[in-house]
């Protein structure tokens, strides 16, 4: 034990103290020392082990070190630091999951160039009593009709309860004189032509559909009345469907 | 400092409801500033080349 313990010691004065042979060096050699000496390898400064008490040469194991030079700051500071990184990283994340879910709806959402088309504006004044006009709304023909008051009185008189798809008149148009719905067979989706059929409205040709002056279907193998989109009457002569 | 510190502690971070409240609310003021920002620098890049800065050439000879 005290032998080892003398080994080291001698060890460790031989390391700090260089031979004498050595300390006789050249000037040259002194001078690059001196360059050297900022350097910890280099430094002649004693070693003072924290786990030593006093000047005294073997450890003591019940001291305890001071930590006071890595402490750092006040305590609120510190702790205001921590919370402040904790939440600036929260708030970096709630923007990135917002601008994730956002990107994702604004995906899903129409384009611009399909917004463009979507609304198709027709000046009614150009339609005369009694006739269709058939327009061309995203992609699907639109059939408007300027119906006669004897029509209206036809469509608005019919025992619409024991129709196959039962809908009053009055729930398919706006205005009674205008008939706005889209030109689409509700059978197979051909485009029903005008003026024709057993009932005065349109009639389907590929199968034989019969649609009412109110665009019911009356007979043959539809099962729903002509679809009426959405439209509006900004102004008295001008509508817009869309 | 400090007691400002300690002020902002108390007020804000002691209580979690506020705290997450005021992270949404700065999360949301901070993306605004920022895209705020960026289009900003944008427009002053690419200044007279955008359509809104061309657009009342066009518009006046239409009308």
């Amino acid at each position: 034990m005290s032998l080892t313990q003398a080994a080291s010691t001698l060890v460790r004065h031989s390391a700090r103290q260089p031979l004498p042979a050595l300390r006789h060096a050249s000037a040259a050699s002194v001078q690059q020392q001196r360059r050297h000496r900022a350097d910890a390898s280099t430094s002649h400064a004693q070693f003072k082990s924290p786990f030593h008490r006093g000047q005294q040469d073997s450890p003591d194991t019940t001291v305890i070190p001071s930590f006071k030079k890595y402490r750092g700051g006040s305590e609120t500071g510190n702790k205001m630091f921590s919370y402040f990184m904790v939440g600036a990283f929260g708030g970096l994340s709630a923007m990135g999951a917002k601008d994730t879910v956002q990107n994702f709806l604004v995906n899903m959402s129409a384009s611009a160039d399909v917004l463009a088309q979507a609304k198709v504006e027709v000046d009614l004044a150009a339609i005369p009593e009694g006739k269709n006009v058939i327009i061309k709304w995203r992609g699907k023909p639109v059939f408007i009709r300027h119906r006669t008051s004897d029509e209206i009185k036809e469509a608005e008189g019919t025992d619409w309860q024991k129709l196959r798809d039962p809908q009053p008149d009055s729930a398919r148009v706006k205005k009674p004189e205008w008939l706005i719905m889209l030109g689409v067979c509700t059978h197979l989706g051909c485009v029903p032509i005008g003026e024709s059929g057993d009932f005065g409205g349109w009639f389907c040709p590929c199968h034989g559909s019969h649609y009412d002056i109110s665009g019911r279907a009356r007979k043959g193998p539809a099962p729903l009345n002509l679809e009426v989109p959405e439209y509006d009457f900004p102004e008295e002569t001008n509508l817009i469907i869309g | 400092m400090a007691g400002f510190l300690a002020n902002f502690y108390g007020q804000i971070v002691k209580r979690n409801t506020t705290f997450l409240a005021s992270i949404f609310i700065g999360a949301f003021a901070t993306e605004l500033a920022f895209e705020t920002g960026a289009n900003g620098i944008w427009d002053q890049i690419n200044k007279g080349r955008q359509w809104k800065d061309i657009k009342q050439r066009y518009m006046e000879a239409d009308e």
